[in-house]
């Protein structure tokens, strides 16, 4: 019997949630040189939503990667002391700042979301025994997924509007809001890896050769060409530029795992510049991003009202980040040493910077390695898997985190123009922490199917084969 | 499909190390040109949670320490340490020098060297590693200046004693440009800035700001005045060095009035008859006639009289030291009557006691201009020198012969009891063994409201081995022998230690 390194799983949970812990206790020593209050309830509660995680793992998925869920679960117990130590900043006598857009209940919240998280790790598990499963709902996932997607576009303002920022990405009913397009990505991903399954043959037809590139035919362009209008749309009617580069991204690299074809990826990247650079001329706030990013000192971009917060939408936010960064340095100045709350929503798209100015170069060069651990654990998980299907999306999904990171983690250290979007695990906010945990749990079943071992033949007297069930 | 995954996973790998390369670029190497970026508000928070480096007057007399940072009792900032407010000890004897550090923003002395005083500067980099790995606290570094208290004090105290008039004066290491001393009357006390309360130090800044005697404005070197005749200095360079005037012993017509080619008269100071309408230069020099100067003034032309302006200095906006310093102005003119008047230092002639002091530190220097500074070194935490300026030449004014024979002419200012300067800068006032050489000038200042005309003195001492040179002006003063002379001996006296 092959080992499901189950309990390698468990040690490094272990390590991860002790990590966790120590950098929560940090914060309360950093802030005010005593334990955090709550550190026994959050901590065990935590403790507890990972060890729960990790017993359905041992039942569910025994045979999957031992190193994706700790590597899920730090990072996530990172996003959470990070934003207890931005809820106490000018809270309870600490000093800083209070952040005007984050309440005191918001830790609890997120501690909340990561079990919600953890319970659709639980049930994607339970319910998807097998991924391939997925196949047979490539269509009615990939209208779930337009759906998802449209909503907020059609919804009036009020309700879909994140305040300031001008993007359309939320509904927004009472107090609680929830971003669909998170969840469309998953079931968006399902349907390219269906749909590209299918199609693959057909795609991978050489049209004619130039320049040593096999060119498609002609009428062997619409999918890519369907899915960029879609980003565009997105674009245009939502102003989300950072999810539309991540969906059109997504669907080039699933085109690409799919046919091999390295012309569909000179095509997808054709189409994608092109689209930013009209975008860019087309719409102001497209091409504000632009100027920003190459000119983020000048005063005219950096300096606006910086009360209400929100309505910063120049370079402030960016130059704020950086100046954050800039002041951690190589070793950073510690948890609740820095002074992060001087980045307006630094707890949503520019957590980073935080993490980069209180852990310094190192933490932060720490975290980018966990989430590059991830990648190669999701692209690991694909190579194995066996059946077309799987490989696909999980090739596909992998990839969509590394692009994620990169394109909020670049804007907000000014690699690339920033756009808006969360950090995988570590951004305040339900709907990514479900979907990625979701996510996670796919590769993990990914993983699982392809590591078990192949079922073993009883050799009978020959007359017939039974085969145990896998 | 597994190529393809190899292939994605390397485009993944490269997405990552190109974060990774950017997060060592923005943090490791971008790092303190970020800190030092205006309205960086981390930093100037930062800034008051760790000892900000002392300013120092290093010069004769010195060291005595004019700004240093104290932690406030009883305080704590976000690090929870304490925090260290500025003081300025002197209060606003010094403040045209330091300027002002305050929660928003800072001037003078703190504002251009506070990369050395905040500890931001890439030099102290490895000073900054090495607390930090010790545990030591973050410490700015010591800056020292070449001002001499000895100067800086009779400077000001002679100036607020004056009756109140606006006034600055600037004293100059001839051989190397050190600036000796630097005042400004009316000033401000720096201390009143300092405070943490931002809505109190709005109200303060206001009220400074709304002051009409501008306390804030540092006279010495960001106003200007019209010089006057100590501009004669000038002239007399333009036309010795042209060869247009033989020397100062060659004659030159000073008639009363001097008839203009516009049609108009110029007259001399007091309308007097100088030497008869036919003096010796030295004569007018040290007479101060204004007639005589005009007819060298149309001799040389107006762009030549602008050229050695120049060369002592004048008309140049990019002067630091390392304050801006408002560039003191001859106008480019080709007329010649305009050009007369422009060469006693009337029309649009503008000067700053900066200037001033240049003009004459140029002459006592054999005719070498030295770039004015303020800085003497910059010295870290464990007081390894990280920085001494060597003086350098800002241009050769005149020739070292040219150079004699002025100072010769503005030894008589002061020398001869004929000289406009013998009663208040001459043996009657400081004896016979300190030999002052000067000049003064008196202009006619129609924005004055008093009806006073505005003195200027500018000299250099001792004679024979020049040690200072000082730049005077007393807004609505008066005669420039009266009002400024004194003001420029008592420094001379306190710097040179003699009475």
């Amino acid at each position: 019997m092959p080992r499901g390194r189950r309990r390698t799983e468990l040690l490094m949970l272990a390590f991860a949630v002790a990590v966790v812990l120590f950098a929560y206790a940090n914060v309360g020593f950093g802030l005010n040189g005593r334990l955090p209050a709550g550190l026994a309830e959050y901590g065990l509660a935590f403790a507890a939503i990972m060890l729960v995680a990790h017993l359905a793992v041992r039942k569910l998925a025994p045979f999957a990667d031992p190193l994706l869920l700790p590597l899920a679960a730090l990072l996530n117990g990172l996003g959470i002391v990070m934003i207890y130590r931005l809820q106490e900043s000018g809270r309870n006598g600490n000093p800083g700042t209070q952040i005007s857009t984050i309440s005191a209940s918001t830790t609890a919240a997120q501690v909340m979301y990561s079990a919600l998280g953890v319970v659709a790790f639980v049930a994607v598990l339970f319910f998807i025994r097998e991924v391939r499963v997925l196949q047979r709902y490539t269509y009615t996932l990939g209208a779930i997924g337009l759906i998802l997607l449209a909503i907020p576009a059609v919804l009036p303002d009020r309700f879909s509007e994140i305040p300031g920022t001008g993007a359309k990405i939320q509904i927004a009913i009472g107090g609680f809001t929830i971003q669909p397009e998170q969840f469309a990505e998953l079931a968006l991903a399902v349907f390219f890896a269906g749909y590209l399954v299918a199609k693959r043959d057909v795609l991978a037809l050489a049209g004619r050769r130039f320049l040593g590139v096999d060119l498609p035919r002609a009428r062997d362009l619409g999918p890519v060409l369907i899915a960029w209008g879609v980003s565009l749309l997105l674009l245009v009617f939502e102003s989300d530029i950072g999810t539309s580069a991540l969906f059109f991204g997504m669907f080039v690299a699933m085109m690409y795992i799919a046919t091999q074809r390295t012309s569909w990826l000179l095509i997808g990247i054709l189409l994608f510049i092109s689209g930013a650079y009209l975008a860019s001329k087309l719409f102001s706030h497209v091409g504000a991003r632009f100027t920003e990013w190459l000119h983020p000192f000048t005063s005219a971009n950096v300096f606006c009202n910086p009360t209400p917060a929100a309505h910063c939408v120049s370079s402030y936010q960016l130059v704020q980040g950086l100046y954050g960064m800039g002041v951690g340095g190589i070793l950073g100045t510690g948890l609740g040493h820095g002074q992060p709350y001087f980045t307006p929503l630094v707890q949503s798209d520019f957590i980073m910077t935080a993490f980069g100015e209180e852990l310094g170069l190192t933490g932060l060069m720490a975290m980018l390695l966990i989430f590059g651990l991830l990648v190669q654990r999701g692209l690991r998980a694909a190579v194995a898997a066996r059946d077309p299907f799987s490989k696909l999306l999980a090739g596909g999904l992998a990839f969509a985190i590394a692009l994620q990171v990169f394109i909020i983690v670049g804007g907000v250290t000014r690699l690339i123009p920033l756009t808006g979007i969360t950090t995988p695990f570590l951004s305040q906010g339900g709907s990514s922490l479900l979907t990625t945990w979701a996510l996670v749990a796919l590769l993990m079943r990914v993983s699982d199917t392809a590591r078990r071992p192949a079922p073993q033949p009883i050799q009978d007297e020959g007359m017939t084969q039974v085969v145990r069930a896998g | 499909m597994n190529r393809a995954l190899f292939r994605l996973s390397l485009a993944c790998l490269v997405m990552f190390v190109l974060l990774l390369v950017n997060i060592n670029y923005v943090q490791g190497f971008e790092a303190s040109s970020l800190a030092g970026k205006p309205g960086n508000a981390r930093t100037f928070d930062q800034q008051f949670q760790y000892q900000r480096g002392s300013i120092v007057a290093d010069g004769t007399g010195g060291p005595v320490t004019i700004a240093d940072s104290q932690p406030v009792k009883g305080s704590n900032s976000t690090s929870g340490n304490a925090i260290y407010q500025r003081h300025y000890l002197h209060g606003a004897m010094y403040a045209p020098i330091t300027g002002y550090d305050t929660v928003y923003g800072a001037t003078g002395i703190e504002s251009a060297y506070n990369k050395y005083l905040a500890g931001t500067s890439p030099s102290l980099a490895v000073h900054n590693l090495i607390s930090l790995l010790t545990g030591k606290a973050k410490q700015g570094a010591t800056v020292n200046l070449t001002v001499s208290p000895k100067a800086q004090e009779a400077a000001y105290n002679a100036l607020r004693s004056d009756g109140g008039h606006q006034a600055a004066v600037v004293a100059l290491n001839p051989s190397t440009g050190a600036i000796l001393a630097m005042a400004s009357y009316p000033s401000y006390n720096p201390n009143l800035l300092t405070t943490f309360d931002g809505a109190k130090l709005n109200k303060i800044d206001k009220q400074l700001l709304a002051d009409p005697s501008q306390p804030l404005l540092n006279r010495a070197i960001n106003q200007t005045y019209p010089p006057g005749s100590s501009f004669k200095i000038i002239t007399s360079a333009a036309g010795f060095s042209t060869g247009k005037v033989a020397g100062p012993q060659a004659t030159i017509a000073a008639p009363q009035p001097l008839k203009l080619p516009n049609g108009n008269t110029l007259n001399n100071d007091a309308d007097e008859d100088c030497f008869g309408g036919h003096p010796q230069v030295i004569q007018a020099f040290l007479l101060s006639c204004n007639t005589a100067f005009a007819n060298i003034g149309i001799k040389v032309g107006g762009p030549t009289l602008r050229s050695y302006a120049n060369k002592f200095g004048w008309n140049d906006s990019t002067l630091t030291i390392p304050m801006q310093v408002s560039p003191s102005a001859i106008p480019p003119i080709t007329d010649k009557s305009l050009t007369a008047m422009s060469s006693i230092g009337q029309l649009d002639d503008q000067v700053t006691p900066l200037q001033e002091a240049m003009d004459a530190a140029a002459i006592a220097n054999h005719g070498k201009l030295m770039r004015p500074y303020l800085l003497q070194s910059v010295q870290a935490p464990d007081l390894t020198t990280l920085a001494s300026p060597t003086p350098s030449v800002l241009s050769q004014a005149v020739s070292s012969q040219v150079a004699s024979e002025i100072g010769s002419m503005m030894v008589q200012v002061t020398q001869n009891p004929n000289g406009t300067a013998y009663q208040t800068a001459g043996p009657p006032a400081v004896g016979s063994s300190l030999v002052i050489a000067g000049k003064t000038g008196t202009a006619e200042n129609t924005v004055s409201g008093a009806g006073l005309d505005d003195a200027v003195f500018t000299c250099y001492a001792p004679a024979n081995n020049p040690q200072i040179a000082v730049g005077v002006i007393v807004k609505g003063g008066g005669f420039g022998a009266d009002a400024a002379a004194p003001i420029a001996v008592k420094i001379i006296e306190a710097y040179l230690g003699v009475h």
